[in-house]
């Protein structure tokens, strides 16, 4: 069945939608891995539909600063992909790869931005790779964007996107472990209504036309 | 200070005499204070989308001109006087840079969408914070009808 909505999404179709969010996030866990030179494992990814003021209340609520890197796809899925970094994630990439951290948002000169924008297209261009490769479908992303700011802004960008379609958002993605410490960013999966019926027909999850 | 209501988003609250509404985090989005400055009722509004085209869609608060027009219906019946009813606004940025797309024009497409309601609707804009690439935390006290723009890394901003 075509859904009109992200609520009437059936228990099958959601479990196959946290299954690519796993191999997605896997995918990009390891990519991260062997950036950093560390080991990162994944907390079980979750598909959440959520109405637009839970979206936006995540950890520190939605004024809290984080970096945004925002990735948009076309091709045969529309939509947008969004890496939601938190401090200790940027730090844990900037220590790794440029021996210094930063003690705040204000500390992020070219450099560190360059290395968070990096980061953040290889994890969701390995994420997309995968998700490409198993549904066999053409995807094409665009430059990735960058922005520091306030979270609950950053989140809405999807939202706007396609808020004329519904009004709740579906965004697949999870956390990383390293060290054995949670760290908090989000690898967030926004298609549009269109493409995720195309992609569940795809993946032959969706009973007929 | 008394408590802060928070105005969510697609969502509207009034309050009369005193008290201060807060809507947190506006990137494309837009906040709109209406005020009726002698009675003191004022309304603030955190729209998403430029125009609600689509029937049969119950979130009115969702888009700047269904918001607009049946927030100032609402505050007309509490006794509001149209005449008298003025607004500021604050948001409407643009949060990505992206090559291209509709993506980040829609803060612009907000911005013009609330301006043309307004006027529409005869209602004086009379002060502004909109566009840009920053996001913003709206505050409105309804006691004197200031509003106040909080953003990332400047200072705040009476409006």
């Amino acid at each position: 069945m075509t859904i009109k909505n992200y609520d009437e999404l059936s228990s099958l179709e959601l479990d196959t939608l946290k299954e690519i969010g796993s191999i997605g996030t896997g995918n990009a866990a390891n990519s991260l891995s062997s950036l950093i030179g560390k080991t990162v494992r994944i907390q079980q990814p979750e598909v959440r539909i959520m109405g637009y003021n839970e979206a936006i209340e995540w950890i520190g609520g939605p004024e809290e600063i984080t970096a945004g890197v925002l990735v948009k796809m076309s091709g045969q899925i529309s939509g947008i992909m969004l890496s939601v970094q938190q401090l200790n994630f940027v730090n844990l990439v900037l220590e790794s790869m440029l021996g210094r951290g930063v003690e705040n948002y204000f500390g992020l000169h070219e450099m560190e931005s360059s290395a968070l924008v990096e980061v953040g297209n290889i994890m969701i261009s390995t994420f997309i790779n995968a998700l490409s490769s198993l549904a066999s479908i053409d995807i094409e992303l665009t430059v990735p964007a960058f922005t520091v700011d306030m979270q609950g802004a950053i989140m809405t960008v999807p939202m706007a996107e396609y808020g004329g379609q519904s009004d709740y958002i579906m965004t697949i993605g999870g956390n990383f472990i390293c060290n054995g410490k949670e760290i908090p960013c989000r690898l967030l999966l926004s298609p549009d209504i269109r493409s995720l019926n195309f992609l569940l027909r795809k993946l032959g999850v969706s009973s007929g036309e | 200070m008394e408590s802060k209501i928070t105005v969510g988003i697609a969502d509207m609250k009034m309050a009369k005499g005193s008290g201060m509404l807060i809507t947190y985090a506006l990137g494309s989005c837009i906040g709109i204070c209406l005020y009726d400055k002698q009675i003191k009722l004022g309304a603030l509004i955190h729209i998403m989308l430029p125009v609600n085209g689509e029937a049969g869609r119950k979130n009115t608060m969702k888009y700047a001109n269904t918001g607009i027009r049946e927030t100032l219906h609402q505050m007309v019946a509490k006794g509001a006087s149209k005449s008298r009813i003025t607004a500021k606004i604050a948001g409407g940025a643009k949060m990505f840079e992206t090559g291209g797309g509709s993506l980040g024009n829609i803060g612009q497409r907000n911005i013009e969408s609330v301006k043309m309601t307004l006027k529409a609707e005869g209602i004086q804009l009379l002060k502004e914070d909109v566009g840009g690439s920053t996001a913003r935390t709206l505050l409105f006290d309804v006691g004197t009808g200031l509003g106040c723009v909080r953003s990332y890394g400047k200072p705040e901003l009476i409006i």
